[in-house]
């Protein structure tokens, strides 16, 4: 996830949850009020001429750098500015494509020497920035600095702060000539082309060094990037205008201009949608999306990278055993909670990682729920009559869908074998800053969503040298035989080597049960009859190039 | 009377102005100080390493001791520098002015609403005491005064921008070709008018006990006993009469109307202030939260300022009391 998204996080649309319930006052009886007023005006179509195409997205984004912004709503729109290196197809849909293949971008082609230490880009040539300078590997590499080289002008604490662990391995860069960049690794790092890639929590997206230079602090205001949309403008609570690049290197765009519109509430972006003001939305809320379809609005859906999972205590006096974890995992219902807690809104997730990764291992045996085994797990040792615990969650959230209805579903499974769970929740951005605490004394579980199409991931969550607070391992798991086996995972110099013991890794974590996975979110869209060319790729972020609007 | 003796409680009321603003500071500053969490951890989200949190946290200046970081806020504020915003590095005056002058139209179109309609309602109302004007009027009124906002404002979506397709549903300006002001009008009205609900029943409903009393009082059975016409006594006499503690209440629901609007902003996706303030505010964004908190207090404090100046000019006797 991208944990991160500042903005998202107070309006995580489904909007029935805790506080914003009160808030609301009366939510339930609203949804039925548009229900009822919904039918009569469908059918806005895109008028002619001017191919605009408009977004209704769930928040405020954060700011257009890429590689300082946290948070999927803000790559969003920064995807379709700037491009990275290396990158990601995502005009597959996830059925096609369950893991998004790994292309070209403003790198044309790469080697990696056979030791996998020097990694050999050969940038694009032909392209230029929006502001008309050009791409080149002095370019690349001045935005490298950006993010690595503390003693670089142009260093960014921010932005190396968002991409540490794409570059932390990295010992040098440079550009010989015009057209290549050559970055040195420390050590051999498998998952470095696909991490290139990744957008969650800030990006390597390539800025102009101009713009750079000449907009300093305020270069968020100025986004500058190769990519096939230029930024027009941003009034913020707005909207953020972007305009097709004519002189984009690859396939131009069909649209003539993207308009995202943040509403972060999510009956006022579904009535957005049926009046014809927006074109698309985000993160519909979950009780109108078959009224929309019934009304001819289309849903797309996808499996981006994401796991709705709880991290266990590894120092608690019960979820530091191992019995108690797999039987918890074991008494959880995935299905009921994804079929009618969230109504298909979901798929029920027993692997660690998220689908859209070369990881994944499809296992739905492991922790089908069995409520009796899980019964004899917890007698065998000595907690047959059960214990009491805490499991801590957010009220909202991007990525956390609605994380307190789904702890209080966890509750009552586990009261069935007898483990008494207290729920303790806090707003978004305070339950980031408690859980990169780490778990604390009584704190059995904590739960966070996450995910990335690059099985690195898993070390990032899990290794002993990233417990909290140094890094995201809130449960404090700490086991030589997993670290031992992702250190080879990294090292590894071809990528099914790298896979097989990405495997074992998760065949590790999944019999240790130190973490356990829940549920794995489809991150629907629902768009206007009249929109052409939309794919859900396996990913958080989409690609709009081919997306149009069918004449009316 | 001098000059100067009329100025002096002004003079004095501004000098508390500044008091309090100073005071909203500190408590804001203190109260964003318990919520756990940290702008830096915020800004990079969970997978950050203690070092860049450190790093960030020290380019931010939160490293500094409190006392000396809110120090340094004072001394930027009397020199114009709100500061920068920690998570979206731009000047707060540059990011919050506009909102909050968005924030100043919505709020004077439902300010508006409240006076053209909710004072003619209470006076008519008072008019016909106990009638069935009356009692419609203020049984609507009481409704409108419990109803909450956020579900009225889908409300009014529902019926007047999905079913009669009259009205844009939200924003500002049509996302597709924005308009100038009439596109702004259109736009308006819907949260206006659920931004003036509560206020307006209040109002109406403080207008009609005021003018009750007004009403009893001997020198209206003066009036009419003198063959004024019904209209005359009630629109010139009473009124002026009834003014003052109408315009006291006014002020209070403006600095409300104000607090208010942050449901209509968010429901109807207006770029005001308090939609960036809830922002703001979730995310630990200190000095806007701060500049933010200062413009709504600057504003409260300021409008019942003038409505207090106002009762002066309306009620000879409120003069001469503060002379005594």
């Amino acid at each position: 996830m991208q944990i991160n998204d500042p903005h998202e996080e107070t309006f995580r649309p489904p909007a029935t949850i805790g506080r914003r319930a009160v808030l609301a006052g009366g939510f339930g009886a609203t949804a039925l009020t548009l229900a009822a007023c919904g039918g009569g005006s469908e059918g806005a179509t895109g008028d002619g001429g001017e191919q605009t195409l408009v977004i209704g997205i769930e928040s405020e984004a954060d700011i257009l750098d890429p590689q300082i912004a946290g948070g999927w709503v803000t790559y969003r729109i920064n995807k379709q500015i700037f491009e990275p290196l290396v990158d990601e197809d995502l005009t597959t849909p996830s059925a096609e494509a369950p893991v998004p293949e790994l292309v070209p971008g403003l790198a044309e082609s790469w080697e990696v020497s056979p030791d996998g230490l020097v990694y050999t880009f050969t940038i694009r040539s032909g392209v230029t920035f929006h502001d008309g300078s050009t791409l080149d590997a002095e370019a690349v590499v001045y935005n490298i600095r950006r993010m690595w080289d503390q003693s670089a002008p142009q260093y960014s604490a921010k932005a190396a702060g968002q991409t540490v662990y794409i570059w932390r391995n990295v010992a040098d860069v440079q550009a010989p000539d015009a057209s290549t960049v050559v970055v040195t690794m420390k050590q051999p790092f498998s998952p470095f082309l696909r991490m290139l890639a990744q957008g969650g929590n800030g990006s390597c997206c390539i800025m102009s060094p101009q713009a750079i230079e000449e907009f300093g602090e305020d270069i968020a205001d100025h986004p500058v990037g190769t990519g096939p949309f230029a930024f027009s403008e941003r009034v913020r609570g707005e909207r953020i205008a972007l305009v097709r690049n004519d002189d984009y290197w690859g396939t131009v765009a069909e649209l003539d201009g993207v308009v995202f519109r943040p509403i972060p509430d999510a009956s006022a972006r579904v009535a957005a949608l049926r009046s014809g003001d927006v074109d698309m939305i985000a993160v519909p809320s979950p009780d109108s999306v078959q009224g929309l379809v019934d009304q001819g609005f289309q849903l797309s859906e996808g499996t981006p990278p994401h796991v709705w999972y709880l991290s266990f205590n590894m120092q608690d006096e019960f979820t530091g055993v191992k019995e108690v974890r797999q039987a918890i995992n074991l008494a959880i219902d995935r299905e009921g909670m994804a079929s009618n807690l969230l109504a298909g809104t979901v798929n029920p997730a027993y692997d660690v990682q998220a689908p859209a990764n070369d990881a994944y291992v499809e296992r739905t045996e492991a922790y089908s729920r069995n409520v009796s085994r899980a019964k004899e797990l917890l007698a065998s040792v000595g907690l047959a009559d059960g214990f009491t615990t805490t499991l801590t969650t957010s009220v909202d959230g991007s990525g956390q869908i609605v994380p307190a209805q789904m702890a209080e579903f966890i509750q009552q499974n586990l009261a069935e074998v007898g483990i008494d769970v207290k729920i303790q929740t806090s707003e978004w951005i305070s339950y980031l800053g408690t859980w990169a605490q780490g778990a604390q004394p009584g704190t059995g579980m904590m739960q966070m969503s996450w995910g990335m199409t690059t099985p690195y991931w898993l070390y990032i969550a899990t290794s002993s040298t990233l417990q909290a607070p140094n890094g995201p391992n809130v449960g404090y798991y700490d086991n030589p035989a997993l670290d031992e086996v992702m250190a080879q995972a990294i090292a590894a110099t071809d990528e099914e080597t790298a896979n097989d013991l990405w495997r074992q890794a998760n065949e590790i974590v999944t019999e240790d049960a130190a973490l356990a996975p829940i549920v794995n979110d489809k991150a629907p869209y629902v768009l206007a009859d009249y929109v052409e060319g939309f794919v859900s790729a396996s990913e958080e972020w989409y690609d709009l190039r081919g997306v149009k609007l069918a004449a009316e | 009377m001098s000059a100067l003796t009329r100025l002096r409680p002004i003079a004095g009321r501004l000098a508390s102005t500044v008091l309090v603003l100073l005071g909203v500071s500190l408590i804001v500053f203190l109260l964003l100080q318990l919520v756990p969490g940290d702008p830096a951890r915020t800004i990079l989200g969970a997978g950050a390493t203690q070092e860049s949190v450190a790093a960030v946290r020290a380019e931010l200046g939160l490293d500094k001791p409190l006392p000396v970081q809110f120090l340094e806020y004072l001394q930027g504020l009397v020199t114009g520098d709100l500061g920068r915003s920690l998570t979206v590095n731009q000047d707060v005056a540059t990011m919050l002015l506009p909102r909050f002058e968005n924030t100043l139209i919505l709020t004077g179109a439902a300010l508006l609403l409240c006076l053209v309609v909710g004072i003619p309602l209470g006076i008519l109302a008072a008019r016909f005491q106990y009638g069935l004007f009356d009692r419609v009027a203020m049984f609507v009124t009481l409704a409108g005064a419990s109803v909450p906002v956020y579900w009225f404002g889908l409300v009014l979506i529902g019926v007047f921008a999905l079913s009669l397709d009259l009205l844009p549903t939200s924003g500002m300006y049509n996302t597709r070709n924005p308009g100038g002001f009439p596109d702004m009008l259109e736009h308006l009205v819907l949260p206006a008018v659920a931004a003036a609900l509560v206020p307006l029943a209040v109002i109406a409903r403080m207008t009609r006990s005021v003018f009750v009393d007004v009403l009893q009082q001997d020198y209206i059975r003066t009036l009419r006993a003198s063959g004024l016409s019904e209209t005359a006594i009630l629109w010139r006499h009473g009124l002026r009469n009834a003014l003052p503690p109408i315009v006291n209440v006014v002020g209070l629901q403006i600095g409300y109307l104000l607090g208010g609007v942050i449901f209509v902003e968010v429901v109807f996706g207006w770029p005001g202030l308090g939609q960036q303030l809830y922002t703001s505010i979730t995310q630990r964004d200190l000095p806007v939260v701060q500049a933010g908190t200062l413009f709504v207090a600057l504003a409260f404090v300021l409008v019942n300022l003038v409505a207090d100046l106002a009762v002066g000019v309306l009620d000879p006797r409120s003069r001469r009391g503060g002379k005594r």
